[in-house]
């Protein structure tokens, strides 16, 4: 009787928390592989899933409203290569920050108009959005003074003589009670989009308008707006990662910065429990989604695999969460018929 | 031998019985009412017959064949036929190819024999006296005609059982007499038909038997000749509360809505005055104009002409967000489309179009809107466990109920009610033309749009009828009557 209880709190549980559970296993499994887990080897995962996780936030809501992105990736690239322009020009790191969030979401806002008011199919615009920017990130390299890309020839680096290159790197790379800042950031900004998807009305709308459209707009919601906005933040959200990103590398090469991503991010979404469909799922499991991909790939390293390994592991892992989320249920459903079918016949 | 018997059906969901011990039986050649409110487990016997779910006990007999555990596509071959109430139609394919859907004619090398099947749908329209180009698209077909194809369909294939789940509550009534002589015809071929209504003039014209099914479990079964409307509804019910009346005439005071020459897509020249506490029906026949008027005051649609006043405020065009702010609140036909958002609670449900109006407040307090909730829910007499439930666990007339909460939320002054009872039991029925006079009684201005003509002698204080666009005639509430309604809404009036 308890045992069957206990049974059912954990089904309960593992069908509301499945991401953090997940998490663990990851977890456990790199504790287990790389034979003395250290503390700064743990940060370092906060770390390394500070631009993915940040990027996922964006895509989680663009997927809660039933849409996709899949320019993120390439937005990154381009939001990064100009904002290290913008750094090599102004030694600013206040002004770069502000160019990089700012231009992020006019590239949202591209995306979101498009979406939202004009009405095109997301899938579509954002493919041809990902071609564009990516073009663009490469095709500016190449022809802006060399001064200006930081000397390189195809890769945009920040001046390393600049009086706020310490300064912007450090904030990249350094630490705060152990803590790397780039990693508490990741988990202010979940802190931030778990308040305004739950607890706020514009966030409620995200969710309305997600879970039936009709439904939302005979509610007064203005459809179009909230479509559009969702991707503006989401692209605010690529610009603050691409500010994290030159900080921690002090570079951006447009051919490979942020590739794949994109696919990474809706990959952390999904993970992290929320429905393609749109109008479910829940913020905090994006980060847990982010966290354990970065855990995989720290796995690799400490087994000493090809990396070349790396996607197989990850695409293999989503499919068995998918599968236990999915299929769980419908067995459960069958088991219950055919016991009822036994009692029935015990009955008759 | 009858054409099916069903015995000992149990089925439950998540261990609760939705169906105890239940028994059917269905003669050859009749037409057979399946009764009961929403929820007592007519669906569910329904789906168990035709092999979309596995009954957890008993036994079905079919044809003199006993059924263990079929599939949908057994079911089908056997001939039983499942006309949904939500049409299972392919729009974007065309009428004979939706006919021939994983039937279809092959010839060498799996070619489709196109010609033969255009053919075979034509003359199966003409058989029936259906009007339909078997090279339509489905979009490009009126409801009327949709549900039509649905049942042709299920003739094409020699079915000789077909199930009608509430085939008329998108027909008027001229279709619904057509559908109804189809029927006929059918019938005196040896076809049965099971039929699902809560439209107690159609049982009781069209039908020859019935069986009553009552929360799950199966109540009485007899012959429509032998009994009345009143005993049936007893029977569904439990309770004698079908021919009660609880109008009464109310106070009313300033006026709220004005209409003057109003026009817009589907209506015209629509003049009005409404004071508070009032309650008006609109009818008319499907189209007619009634539910176009509503749309395109909640600013669905732009109007074309004249003006509409609210509150003494002229009413800013085709804008949602507007019509709400000066007071107006849509109650839309078809809740499951344009009112439910499945995947939020009873609460969230509730308090999401007050949000559009104060969306400079950013926090959502809790505490506050739980306040409202439980001011509605006892208002409303709602019933809800809790109100973090999802809201798709509700019946229907709760449902209706919560989305009545939402608009009185928007503190809305005149509430459009668009077909407020479809898809709702007999005593959810009841209680929300209760609520409606009730909400009359506080201050509130009602409009209501049923084709329902009970519905509205017993709410409205006159009523609208609406013929092609325009009104025809304005009825007080002591003229409001089927038969002179039915006159004046097909323009058979002579006067």
């Amino acid at each position: 009787m308890n045992n069957q209880s206990s049974g059912a709190l954990l089904s309960r549980l593992w069908h509301s928390y499945s991401y953090i559970f997940v998490f663990v296993i990851i977890f456990c499994v790199y504790a287990l592989s790389s034979n003395g887990l250290t503390l700064n080897a743990a940060m370092n995962i906060l770390r390394h899933s500070a631009v993915i996780g940040i990027i996922a936030l964006g895509m989680g809501m663009v997927c809660i409203t039933a849409e996709i992105d899949l320019s993120v990736g390439s937005m990154l690239a381009l939001v990064s290569g100009l904002s290290v322009v913008v750094f090599n020009v102004t030694d600013s790191i206040l002004l770069t920050f502000l160019f990089a969030v700012g231009f992020g979401c006019l590239c949202g806002l591209l995306n979101g108009v498009l979406v939202g008011i004009v009405k095109m199919p997301s899938f579509i615009v954002t493919l041809a959005t990902m071609l564009i920017f990516r073009s663009f990130a490469q095709y500016i390299c190449q022809h802006i003074d060399k001064s200006l890309a930081g000397g390189g020839s195809s890769v945009y680096r920040m001046i390393s003589k600049l009086d706020m290159f310490q300064p912007m790197f450090s904030f990249g790379n350094s630490k705060f009670l152990s803590l790397p800042i780039v990693g508490i950031m990741l988990v202010l900004l979940t802190a931030l989009f778990v308040y305004i998807l739950e607890s706020t009305k514009f966030g409620k709308k995200v969710y309305a308008v997600g879970s039936s459209y009709k439904g939302a707009f005979m509610a007064g919601i203005n459809v179009s707006l909230m479509k559009t906005m969702v991707f503006v933040i989401t692209g605010g959200l690529v610009g603050v990662a691409s500010f994290f990103w030159i900080a921690m590398n002090a570079s951006s090469d447009p051919a490979t910065t942020g590739s794949s991503y994109e696919m990474y991010a809706i990959a952390a979404v999904v993970l992290g429990g929320i429905s393609m469909a749109g109008g479910r799922g829940r913020c905090l499991g994006i980060l847990f989604g982010a966290l354990s991909y970065t855990v995989i790939d720290k796995i690799i390293i400490a087994l000493k695999m090809d990396s070349l390994i790396n996607d197989a592991v990850k695409g293999i892992i989503l499919i068995v969460v998918i599968l236990i989320q999915v299929a769980g249920p419908q067995i459960r459903e069958r088991m219950r018929v055919m016991r009822a079918r036994a009692q029935a016949q015990h009955g008759s | 031998m009858s054409l099916l018997l069903m015995r000992g059906i149990c089925k439950a969901f998540n261990g609760v019985p939705v169906l105890k011990n239940t028994a059917l039986t269905v003669e050859r050649g009749v037409v057979h009412a399946l009764l009961g409110e929403n929820g007592a487990g007519k669906s569910t016997l329904m789906n168990i017959l035709t092999g979309t779910i596995p009954a957890d006990a008993g036994e079905v007999i079919f044809d003199g064949q006993k059924l263990d555990r079929p599939t949908i596509r057994q079911t089908e071959e056997l001939g039983i036929a499942f006309v949904h109430q939500e049409l299972n139609l392919f729009n974007d394919l065309k009428v004979f190819e939706n006919m021939f859907m994983c039937k279809e004619l092959e010839g060498a090398l799996w070619h489709l024999k196109k010609k033969e099947m255009i053919a075979r749908s034509r003359e199966l329209f003409d058989r029936l006296q259906v009007n339909i180009d078997p090279q339509a698209y489905v979009h490009e077909l009126k409801t009327g005609d949709r549900q039509l194809l649905e049942i042709s369909k299920a003739l094409l294939f020699k079915a000789k059982l077909l199930i009608l789940d509430e085939p008329t509550t998108a027909l008027n009534n001229e279709e619904i007499e057509h559908l109804f002589d189809i029927v006929k015809g059918l019938k005196a071929d040896g076809l049965s038909f099971i039929f699902i209504s809560h439209k107690m003039p159609e049982i009781f014209s069209y039908c020859d038997n019935y069986t009553v099914f009552r929360n799950g479990e199966y109540i009485a079964e007899g012959r429509i000749a032998d009994t009345n409307p009143e005993e049936v509804t007893k029977l569904m019910v439990g309770r004698s509360g079908a021919a009660q009346s609880f109008y009464e005439p109310r106070e009313t005071g300033d006026t709220v809505l004005a209409l003057d020459k109003y026009s817009g897509e589907g209506f015209h020249d629509v003049d009005l005055e409404v004071k508070r506490g009032q309650v008006v029906g609109l009818t008319g026949l499907e189209g007619c104009g009634s539910s176009e008027l509503m749309q395109c005051l909640f600013g669905l649609s732009a109007s074309t002409g004249g003006s509409a006043t609210v509150n003494g405020k002229v009413l800013p065009p085709a804008s949602v967000h507007a019509a709400m702010r000066a007071g107006i609140g849509l109650l839309a036909a078809n809740r499951k489309e344009n009112s439910v958002i499945p995947d939020m609670d009873i609460l969230e449900n509730m308090y999401l179009a007050e949000h559009t109006l104060s969306a400079g407040k950013f926090h959502i307090r809790k505490g506050e809107e739980l306040k409202k909730y439980f001011h509605y829910k006892e208002l409303l007499n709602l019933k809800a466990a809790s109100p973090a439930l999802p809201v798709v666990s509700l019946s229907g007339g709760n449902q209706q109920k919560v989305f009545i909460a939402r608009w009185l939320n928007t503190n809305a002054s005149v509430l459009l009610f668009d077909n407020p009872t479809q898809g709702i039991d007999v005593g959810a029925k009841a209680e929300i033309y209760k609520l409606i006079l009730k909400l009359a009684a506080q201050g509130k201005t009602v409009l209501v749009n049923t084709l329902e003509i009970p519905e509205l002698q017993k709410v409205a204080d006159f009523c609208l009828v609406f013929y092609n666009g325009g009104v025809i005639k304005v009825l007080p509430h002591q003229e409001i009557e089927e038969h002179r309604i039915m006159m004046y809404s097909t323009n058979s009036a002579g006067e």
